[in-house]
């Protein structure tokens, strides 16, 4: 749908973002993303997975295992103060960002 | 359902990945295949479609291996680790002789990463032990190639050096004959040879050479086991006077003159005017007597017995298998004994003496290496102690954590172990990095002991030296790991879990840490003192007036070949013009020559006084005999107290005159007019020689040797084939050294001077090896003191920091500054007290030790006590002060909280 580029570099942003309301599982994550967008983002296991692992390692989120009742054991990943910190810089560059791409792709009056 | 765990680890492959986290991603990534599976069900996928949908979210496991790798990299351990684990593995499956091994793996690993927990800490300890550890490999590698390493011939301790023994001098070279009937007579040595070192002049181009050779008995190289790598070793026959014209070159040599060629064999070569046939080349490390040495000759001296008084040669023998040092020293001193009864004119009261060649070469600078050795352990038991005490002050922030190892089941062993593999992996890094250090001081010591220290290249980092720092490095990890390693295993697991874990431990080690800081004061304390006598010996001896003026004079030699100047009035004429020449030079205010330089060599004769009655030869007193030009005496700032200088004309032909020193006026002449008076000296001259002159007293021996009588005879009344020249200037004598050596050249093109240097240079060399002692002492004491007060410092800044609560309470009741100052500085001095005192005693104990390496300076100086006790406690106050200043910014409302 979109290219390949532009999606890698807005996947931590999203994570992020999703991770901001509360804890969720890596299945969960791929899925709302696909969901929200309304199937127009998809992000297969083998770009999710990685960028997870990466995000925890720099301590922007945690992953913790947790059994809910009837439920199997699934790793939860939290957003933590630092991830927390980067999502509000990232996402008023975001803003920016579209902000001066709209600008500039405004068809012109005269 | 497929096992979705199975599935991904038979595919995902992490390696060196901790295994904890291995098995977390691969638990999680199976879970969440397991979620894409029962999501495709929930669709109303078949088992199978619902298989085939997760196994389809990866399709290319490698590259995702790849990519968690990366994107984990942080959590990916190094591969001793790893390496580390399977071997602790493999050994604990092998059973219960092998656990031990595993344990100790598991405890180095652990260990290591404790230390790297506290890089602070560690950098501390390693470096107070690489310098302790360093300086004793640095001083091990010198004692190791000088004392240890046996010399550079096949089974070399059987080589020894037979000495005479001459009445009145002790050990003395060798007459000729006396050699010719040892060599017949003796039945302990396999071969017994003789030398006689000397130089030659080498002219090959413009410029003549001087090259130092030595005359051998043609067997020398046999004796030494060592055969030329080219050509041939001498003949007996070659050993003959008129025979004797062919020589033996030195590696060195060889490739200096020769490039290397190796058709030198046959050449013929002009060797002081004379012709001689190069007959061998010695292989590349090969040196006798001395390194310098470039050549060696057959020294062909004929079996004259008349020659019996004439001792200038020194004998070398290889003891016959079996046959020890004393036994040939026994058999020679029945050799020499019955000589002496043989030839009692000549050899009464001679003796012989037979000495290990090792021993000859290395006993006089054992006592000092020794010393030194001794110093440097002290000072690595400083250091130990420092880091005995940063461990125990560790140990005790630890307690807590000790206590729940125990809790949890830690047996003491193992909690011993645990200590002492931290405190092992501390001395071995330590050890390495002293080696390093070690490495880096070799250079500075070869230059430093070059003129003092025999054998100083082979000072080396070899096996021996490695093996010796790994030994040390591992006793000083177990030495300083006990106390913290016992202090660990008594802990009270009660009482520090009740008490938070701070106080219970650390008021238990508190009197091991006291003693440790109180044997390191008393430890620098010993050294200081040791040093401080050798310092001040060193600036008594530098102090002593040797009799002469050496500063801006230069010395250099000249030799005259027989062939061009086989006449003494040539030899004569040759002088007194070299002399006339080196005065004319600008600058130069006079110069004169002599046989042999002060402090540089004795030069003694048997000698008699005209009217009284004749004493044999043998028990005639032998004395200091200088052969000198006119200006001798002005030159060298020798004063003239009585009498007359030599003048121009005391010549070849006119009577004999001889000028003596005031010690030879007090030895020989007490309450008499010696002026007028003749002396018989056996020069072979046979003329009396009467005494017109009465000179100043000269330290002929060294700065240490009291002057010895000495008398001085014009050099035209008996000329010297080879003189030294010494030239003094008003300006700087190394820069006279061209126009000094143009200066001969242009009397005769073939003459080279040589062994040119400053007199003060000679002078001073003589001291080289008191300094090369003094300095390394010197420096090691400072080390000492240094560590000492870094560990005074350390111990009280924990113990202004454990009683800052104390403090606190104090303060908040109204305690001064001065009450707060005095509790520590006193804490403190009382310690630094109690170690100056012990090491005083300490000092008293071994001050013996140094007693031969002192000048005038008893070993019980009082001044070297009271100085170094005094610098100690200036310098213990000082590490006490600090802390203490700490102590006094206590805020009483944040160190009441801290309980």
């Amino acid at each position: 749908m979109f290219n390949a580029e532009l999606k890698k570099g807005s996947t931590e942003m999203l994570i992020l973002s999703l991770l901001e309301a509360r804890p969720r599982h890596g299945y969960e994550i791929g899925k709302l993303i696909e969901q929200r967008s309304g199937g127009k983002l998809t992000f297969a296991l083998p770009t999710l997975y990685p960028t997870l692992l990466r995000l925890e390692n720099r301590g922007w989120i945690r992953g913790r295992w947790v059994e809910k009742p009837g439920e199997r054991a699934r790793c939860f990943y939290r957003l933590l103060p630092e991830g927390r910190r980067v999502l509000a810089r990232q996402r008023e560059t975001w803003k920016e960002y579209i902000a001066a791409v709209n600008q500039v792709m405004k068809p012109s009056r005269a | 359902m497929r096992n979705w765990e199975e599935y991904v680890r038979s595919r995902l492959t992490l390696p060196d990945l901790a295994p904890e986290r291995e098995a977390r991603i691969v638990r999680e990534l199976a879970a969440q295949l397991e979620d894409f599976y029962r999501e495709a069900l929930a669709r109303g996928a078949t088992e199978g479609e619902a298989e085939a949908h997760a196994c389809a979210q990866v399709r290319d496991w490698d590259r995702f291996a790849q990519d968690v790798w990366l994107a984990d990299r942080p959590n990916v351990r190094p591969r001793v680790a790893r390496w580390s684990e399977q071997v602790e593995e493999t050994a604990y499956r092998k059973g219960r002789r092998w656990g031990v091994i595993a344990d100790l793996l598991q405890d180095t690993r652990y260990a290591i990463r404790q230390l790297l927990k506290s890089p602070g800490f560690t950098l501390v300890a390693v470096l107070t032990l690489a310098l302790g550890i360093g300086a004793n490999s640095a001083i091990f590698s010198v004692v190791n190639g000088v004392l240890l390493r046996p010399l550079p011939y096949p089974q070399a301790d059987a080589l020894v050096r037979v000495h005479e023994i001459v009445p009145h001098y002790g050990r003395f070279t060798v007459a000729p004959p006396n050699f010719f009937d040892w060599r017949e007579q003796n039945t302990v040595f396999e071969r017994i040879a003789m030398v006689s070192t000397g130089s030659a002049t080498f002219t090959q181009g413009d410029v003549p050479e001087r090259l130092s050779m030595a005359y051998v008995s043609w067997d020398v190289f046999d004796l030494l086991r060592v055969q030329p790598m080219l050509g041939r070793s001498f003949t007996p026959e070659e050993d003959t006077p008129g025979k004797s014209n062919v020589v033996v070159l030195s590696h060195g040599l060889w490739q200096r003159l020769f490039g290397g060629d190796r058709n030198v064999l046959g050449r013929s070569i002009t060797l002081s005017g004379t012709p001689a046939t190069v007959v061998g080349v010695m292989p590349a490390d090969f040196y006798f007597p001395n390194r310098e040495t470039e050549l060696w000759s057959p020294i062909a001296t004929p079996n004259d017995p008349t020659q019996r008084g004439a001792h200038y040669v020194i004998v070398f023998a290889r003891m016959k298998p079996g046959v020890t040092v004393e036994q040939a020293d026994a058999e020679m001193k029945t050799i020499a004994a019955r000589l002496a009864a043989q030839y009692p004119d000549r050899n009464e009261g001679e003796s012989a003496e037979v000495v290990a060649l090792h021993e000859q070469t290395v006993g006089k600078i054992r006592p000092a290496l020794l010393t030194l050795l001794g110093a440097v352990g002290l000072v690595v038991l400083i250091a130990c102690g420092n880091v005995a005490n940063l461990l125990l002050v560790r140990a005790s922030a630890r307690a807590k954590e000790l206590a729940i190892r125990t809790a949890l089941g830690a047996g003491r062993r193992r909690l011993i172990f645990q200590m002492l593999a931290e405190s092992t992996v501390l001395g071995l890094a330590g050890g390495a990095l002293g080696l390093l250090l070690a490495y880096a001081a070799l250079q500075p010591i070869r230059t430093l002991g070059a003129a003092s220290i025999p054998r100083v290249d082979d000072i080396a980092i070899d096996g021996g030296v490695l093996a010796f720092t790994a030994a040390l490095s591992l006793l000083t990890g177990v030495v300083f790991g006990l106390a913290p390693a016992w202090q660990a295993q008594r802990a009270n697991l009660n009482g520090v879990l009740k008490e938070g874990g701070r106080t219970s431990a650390a008021a238990g080690g508190r009197w091991v840490r006291n003693a440790l800081v109180v044997a390191e004061v008393a430890l620098s304390l010993i050294l200081l003192v040791g040093a401080s006598l050798l310092i001040r010996s060193f600036a008594k001896l530098t102090g002593v007036d040797p009799g002469f003026r050496a500063e801006n004079v230069l010395s250099f030699r000249v030799a005259l070949p027989n062939a061009s100047y086989p006449d003494l009035a040539r030899q004569a004429a040759f002088y007194e013009s070299l002399v006339e020449r080196l005065e004319s030079l600008p600058q130069v205010t006079s110069a004169a020559a002599v046989q042999t330089l002060p402090m540089r060599g004795t030069y003694v004769l048997s000698t008699g006084i005209v009217g009284r009655p004749p004493l044999p030869p043998s028990q005639q007193p032998s004395i200091n005999y200088r052969v000198v030009s006119r200006r001798y005496f002005e030159t060298l700032g020798i004063p003239l107290l009585r009498g007359r200088a030599i003048s121009e004309r005391d010549t070849t032909s006119s009577p004999g005159v001889v000028l003596i020193d005031q010690a030879f006026v007090d030895a020989h002449f007490p309450g008499e007019e010696p002026l007028g008076r003749q002396l018989t000296i056996g020069n072979g001259t046979n003329r009396p020689y009467e005494i017109v002159g009465v000179v100043g007293d000269v330290r002929t021996d060294g700065f240490d040797a009291l002057a010895a009588p000495t008398m001085y005879v014009p050099h035209t009344q008996d000329p010297f084939s080879s003189m030294w020249f010494l030239v003094r200037t008003t300006g700087d004598p190394a820069q006279l050294a061209s126009a000094a050596r143009q200066a001969v050249l242009e009397l005769d093109r073939t003459l080279p001077a040589f062994s040119m240097a400053p007199l003060a240079d000679v002078v001073s060399d003589t001291l080289a090896q008191r300094r090369f002692s003094t300095l390394l002492l010197g420096l090691f004491a400072l080390m000492a003191l240094f560590l000492a007060a870094v560990g005074l410092f350390g111990v009280l800044s924990f113990v202004v920091s454990q009683r800052i609560p104390e403090i606190g309470v104090r303060m908040a009741l109204g305690a001064s500054r001065g009450d707060l100052l005095r509790m520590v500085v006193g804490h403190g001095m009382r310690l630094a007290l109690a170690g100056v005192v012990l090491g005083l005693v300490g000092a008293l104990a071994l001050a013996r030790l140094v007693a031969t390496m002192l000048f005038e300076v008893t070993p019980f100086d009082p001044a070297s006590y009271a100085a170094t006790a005094a610098v100690l406690l200036a310098t213990a106050a000082l590490a006490c002060y600090v802390p203490a200043r700490r102590a006094l910014r206590v805020d009483p409302i944040i160190a009441l909280r801290y309980e």
